[in-house]
This record gives C-alpha cells, sequence and structure tokens, in this order.
C-alpha cells in the first residue's frame, strides 16, 4: 500500500506560552518545535500498517518554514518513514489549515497516494481541518476521528472505527481516502539513537508552495491571549466529610453559580 | 458579505442536536432572525427539520434519501456547498460535534470559504467576521478575522445557550442530491454501538462532568464516581490512568489524546493534574478537584479544592447533592 502521513511541527507541550510583540500571536522566540499528539500516533499507524502489509511504503509530507518542518520530517525517518517531502515555505509564514491542506495537496498529489493519514488535529491551533480540505482538493473521501485501521486486503476495503458523538462506529471504505486518525493501535514508538543519526543523512524532496497562497491564508490572526494566571484552588476547610460536602455545595451554589 | 446564514443540522437520538440548537442561536444573533436558513440531511430529514421552527427558523432546506443516514461527511459536505451557492449564503454555521469539523474542513475549499472550527465567539466586523477560539489545550486563546466573501464556522459545545422552545412552523424545500462523486457514497458505515454511559449526558455534551483518576484505586471503586456524576445530572470521565488501567472504556478519557470538554463544572475525583489530562479540561468554567495530596498541580488550576480521602468525601458530597436537589 502507498501511504502518505502528514505531520505538523508543533510547539513542545511543556512550552511556556508567551504572546509575541505584535499581540496577535504566540511568541515562538525559543519554543522547541516537535512532532507530537495525533500526528505522532499517524505516523506510528502508517508504520504499523506497513508492517502488517509488506511491500507497503510510508511517505512523510510537511509544510512550514525552516528549520522546525525540516525537524519533525527528520524525525519522521528516524522513525522509519521511507521518504519525506517539504512543502517549504519562507521563515515567518505561518499557514491556515486551509492554506496548508492546499500546499500539502500540492505534494501528496505529486506522489504515489492510496491512503492518506493525517492526525486528528494538531495541539496548537487545534482545529483539525487538515485532512478534510485535503481530501477534497484531492477528490477522494475522509474519514475522521479514526481508531484500529485496518487493511483487508481479500476485500480491498480498509476496516476502522470512528469515535464520535454518536458512539463507537464501525465502518469499511475503499482506497483511496484521507484518513483523520484519533489513535494508532498502540503508542508511538521512539526512534532508537543510530536511526536518528543515519535520518541527519537521508534526502528530503523540496517542493515550493504555490505563490498564490497568502502568508497567512484568508484567516488571519488578530490577537493571542493568555488567560490571568490561575492562582490556585480555594481549599474548603473541614473537620468531617459531611463538613466539606456541605460548604462545597454551598460555594458551587452561592459564589461559582454553577449548582444544577 | 451579505446574504442569509445557512445553519446545518445534526441529528442526536433522532431530534435536532443541542449542538445545532445552539448554532441557530449564534446565526440569529449576528444575522438576524429573519436571515436564518436551516439544512438536514438523513433518509427522513422533515420530521425532525421541524425543530428549526420551534428554534425561530423560518425556513428550512432538506436531503432527503435512505443512503444519507451513516454517509462520509463529504457527500453532505457537497449538499450544503451546492445549497449555499444557491441560496447566496455569505456564513455556514454548524455546531461544535465531530460532523461539524468535517463539514467545515471541506467547505474551505468547495465554497471557497474563510473557515474556523471550536468557536467560542462569533461576531460580526465590517463586512467580515471575527472568531475567538481557544488554542493549546485551553491555555490561550487566539482571535482570527475571516477574510473573504464567504465563511464556515463550527462552534465549540456550549459556546452560546439554545433558544427558547417555541411554537413556529418552517417551510421546507427539498435539495436535489446530484453532483457529489460516485467514490463519496463508497464508504459504510456497518454499525453503531452507542457507549453506554447509563443515563446521563454524553461527554462532550454534558454542562456538568465528575472524572476519576488514579486515586480511585480500582474498577469497582468507580461507582462512587458513577453516584456523584448522576445526583449532579452530569457525565462521568476518567484520567488516562483509569483507560490504560481498563478500569474504564478509552471513550471515557478525558485529555489531549482523549475528549476535549469545557463544561460548566468540571470536579476532578482522585486526579493529580498531569499535563495530559489539562489539556482536556482546563478550559472548564469552574473546575473542583478532591485528592489527599496537596501537593498534586490539579489544585494548582482547580477553583476549589478539597484535600482530603476521595472515599469519604465523595460519598459525603453525593449524599450532600442529593439532599440540596431535594432527590
Amino acid at each position: 500500500m502507498e501511504i502518505v502521513v502528514c505531520v505538523k511541527p508543533v510547539p513542545d507541550a511543556e512550552t511556556r506560552l508567551r504572546t509575541a510583540a505584535d499581540g496577535s500571536t504566540l511568541d515562538i522566540e525559543a519554543v522547541k518545535f516537535v512532532l507530537t499528539g495525533y500526528d505522532e500516533s499517524a505516523v506510528e499507524q502508517a508504520l504499523l500498517l506497513k508492517e502488517a502489509n509488506p511491500g507497503s511504503k510510508v511517505h512523510v509530507v510537511s509544510a512550514g518554514p525552516p528549520p522546525r518542518t525540516e525537524e519533525v520530517l527528520r524525525a519522521s525517518l528516524a522513525l522509519g518513514c521511507d521518504l519525506a517531502t517539504w512543502v517549504e515555505m519562507p521563515p515567518g509564514v505561518a499557514p491556515d489549515p486551509v492554506s496548508a491542506a492546499r500546499a500539502l495537496a500540492r505534494a501528496v498529489a505529486a506522489v504515489p497516494h492510496e491512503l492518506v493519514l493525517c492526525g486528528k488535529n494538531a495541539g496548537d491551533d487545534e482545529a483539525g481541518v487538515v485532512a478534510g480540505a485535503l481530501a477534497e482538493l484531492l477528490g477522494v473521501p475522509d474519514y475522521s476521528a479514526v481508531l484500529d485501521l485496518r487493511w483487508d486486503a481479500a476485500a480491498s476495503r480498509l476496516r476502522f472505527q470512528r469515535s464520535t458523538e454518536a458512539g463507537v462506529e464501525k465502518w469499511e471504505a475503499p482506497l483511496p481516502c484521507v484518513v483523520a486518525l484519533q489513535q494508532a493501535w498502540n503508542d508511538p514508538r521512539t526512534a532508537k539513537l543510530p536511526a536518528i543519526l543515519k535520518s541527519r543523512r537521508l534526502p528530503i524532496a523540496k517542493v515550493p508552495p504555490e505563490a498564490a497562497i497568502p502568508a497567512t491564508g484568508t484567516t488571519r490572526p488578530t490577537k493571542f491571549e493568555l488567560p490571568p494566571p490561575r492562582t490556585g484552588a480555594k481549599l474548603i476547610e473541614f473537620k468531617t466529610p459531611e463538613e466539606a460536602a456541605q460548604k462545597l455545595v454551598k460555594v458551587l451554589k452561592e459564589d461559582a453559580k454553577v449548582f444544577p | 458579505m451579505t446574504g442569509p446564514t445557512l445553519v446545518v443540522g445534526e441529528l442526536h437520538d433522532g431530534a435536532l442536536s443541542d449542538a445545532t440548537k445552539e448554532a441557530v442561536s449564534v446565526a440569529q444573533s449576528v444575522s438576524g432572525k429573519e436571515n436564518v436558513v436551516g439544512f438536514l440531511a438523513g433518509s427522513s430529514p422533515r420530521g425532525p427539520a421541524a425543530g428549526f421552527g420551534r428554534c425561530g427558523v423560518a425556513r428550512a432546506l432538506v436531503a432527503e434519501d435512505p443512503r444519507l443516514d451513516g454517509v462520509a461527511g463529504a457527500v453532505v459536505a457537497h449538499l450544503v456547498a451546492s445549497a449555499a451557492d444557491s441560496l447566496g449564503a455569505e456564513l455556514v454555521l454548524v455546531g461544535g460535534s465531530t460532523f461539524g469539523r468535517d463539514l467545515i474542513a471541506r467547505l474551505g475549499i468547495r465554497w471557497n470559504a474563510a473557515v474556523a472550527t471550536g468557536v467560542t465567539s462569533l461576531t460580526r466586523t465590517g463586512a467580515s467576521f471575527e472568531v475567538r477560539r481557544p488554542v493549546f489545550g485551553g491555555r490561550a486563546t487566539e482571535t482570527r478575522q475571516l477574510e473573504g466573501a464567504h465563511a464556515a464556522v463550527a462552534l465549540r459545545p456550549h459556546a452560546s445557550a439554545a433558544p427558547p422552545d417555541s411554537p413556529g412552523e418552517v417551510a421546507l424545500t427539498p435539495v436535489p442530491l446530484d453532483g457529489v462523486p460516485a467514490s463519496f457514497w463508497a464508504a459504510k458505515r456497518l454499525s453503531v454501538e452507542v457507549v453506554s454511559r447509563g443515563a446521563g449526558p454524553s461527554l462532550t455534551d454534558a454542562s456538568i462532568i465528575v472524572s476519576g483518576g488514579r486515586g480511585v484505586r480500582a474498577a469497582e471503586n468507580f461507582r462512587l464516581i458513577d453516584e456523584l456524576a448522576a445526583s449532579l445530572g452530569g457525565a462521568v470521565g476518567a484520567s488516562r490512568a483509569v483507560t490504560d488501567a481498563g478500569w474504564r472504556p478509552e471513550s471515557y478519557q478525558v485529555g489531549q489524546t482523549g475528549k476535549q470538554v469545557s463544561p460548566q463544572l468540571y470536579v476532578a475525583v482522585g486526579i493529580s493534574g498531569a499535563v495530559q489530562h489539562l489539556m482536556g479540561m482546563i478550559s472548564s468554567r469552574v473546575i473542583v478537584a478532591i485528592n489527599s495530596d496537596s501537593t498534586a498541580p490539579i489544585f494548582k488550576v482547580a477553583d476549589y479544592g478539597i484535600v482530603g480521602d476521595l472515599f469519604q468525601v465523595v460519598p459525603a458530597l453525593t449524599q450532600e447533592v442529593k439532599r440540596a436537589r431535594g432527590q
């Protein structure tokens, strides 16, 4: 199976968030960008499908500025992806999800792609838009919130579950398609040192982005706000559990006004 | 931008979902009541589409076909894009759900719209729209300007209150099903297993959530969490430690890799407050923590805390809640 997996460099979960000087975006000075969250699961699932279906290839694709985009591509190669393509955007460009999908689509369309895997959403903007927009550009269906993704070679069908508001749905679908992954079969693997060293020398194909895509797309960030620091819980003092319960119900009713 | 706003409906237990009603409410406030048009696709959408009338929507489009139940979202997106074009709509609004997000993503291309998902506030600014949405697991909020002639927005659950139910009629107009690529119909939803969650609301819909963590110690003790949630009329959640241990299925997990929730009240019981978990619930309006370890990080983000033995405090709290609610 020809598998393409799309990844995005995202600030490390431990990043201390700060607003940039112009007030409109995250200050990325000194922020470490990593392959993370659902994207990490998407890479893991791509590799698991490759291992379960001999003859498959995994091609990792990312769109964004240097150096972070190259770094997540190398991290994916170190994990076992076979090929990498970078849609190289100028430094400082922060495409909105639809623009990112347009950039990715050019690269994906140019390589063999039967199954395109994306993470359900990125941990920074949490838009969850790229998979659907990419599928529309490629002219194929997409399935979101997917888990337990398997390829039934005999029936030539993908079989998977989707975790939606309705419950857990069981699906089957033919290729080609785009899948936005909620969870891989297991926790993402970590790369071994020799593989990391080797990945530094592996080739990465570069594709220029379409010139017509505006720097931020059709949505422009105007403000990035951090909540006032939480001052810590107001602790309830009590001598008996009953007293604790009474006092909590009272503050939820009278102060917080959230008692049902 | 000018033109009507199209609200795309979704069903829950055979009726318009709360998320859909919330979207109607937001549409009415940004476009005016008379400029809101409903849309519903399904095998028999006419009955539930009457729900638009009870929200004060006078007109709705319906796509009716037995194949539309459990169809890939791509099909509905194409029908919505055609409907939005023929209406001359400026805005498509949908509730905060998996369905809504998928739909909006497609419209970004198919309808050439500026798109935003997980939106908590939508306002008109001159000729375009401005949205506010939590990012980084609720650790920050961004404001974005949506540019261009079309905007497509998926709300976050509970971003707005549903309009009050009132008697009202909606005129239904059928829309054609042509123009959808054949391959989009090829996937099949084989079954839906409704995740058992007792009588309470679902995790993502609930305005009150009680979650249990490692401190609950064993699967059989989780009934303490169930009982407190039931007394409050809320949903039950769990930390990753609990779902990893198999005390509860994955569907209960709140966190970065589980469900992201933003209820009015979140009660964390025996949960230490790892970043992984915080990223799923930090945007809750009021957070209560119950934990025996006073140094647990959850107390840093909670509004109210009880440092105590959950096995004593939780049953007492359940009793007190029942008493206060006259149960």
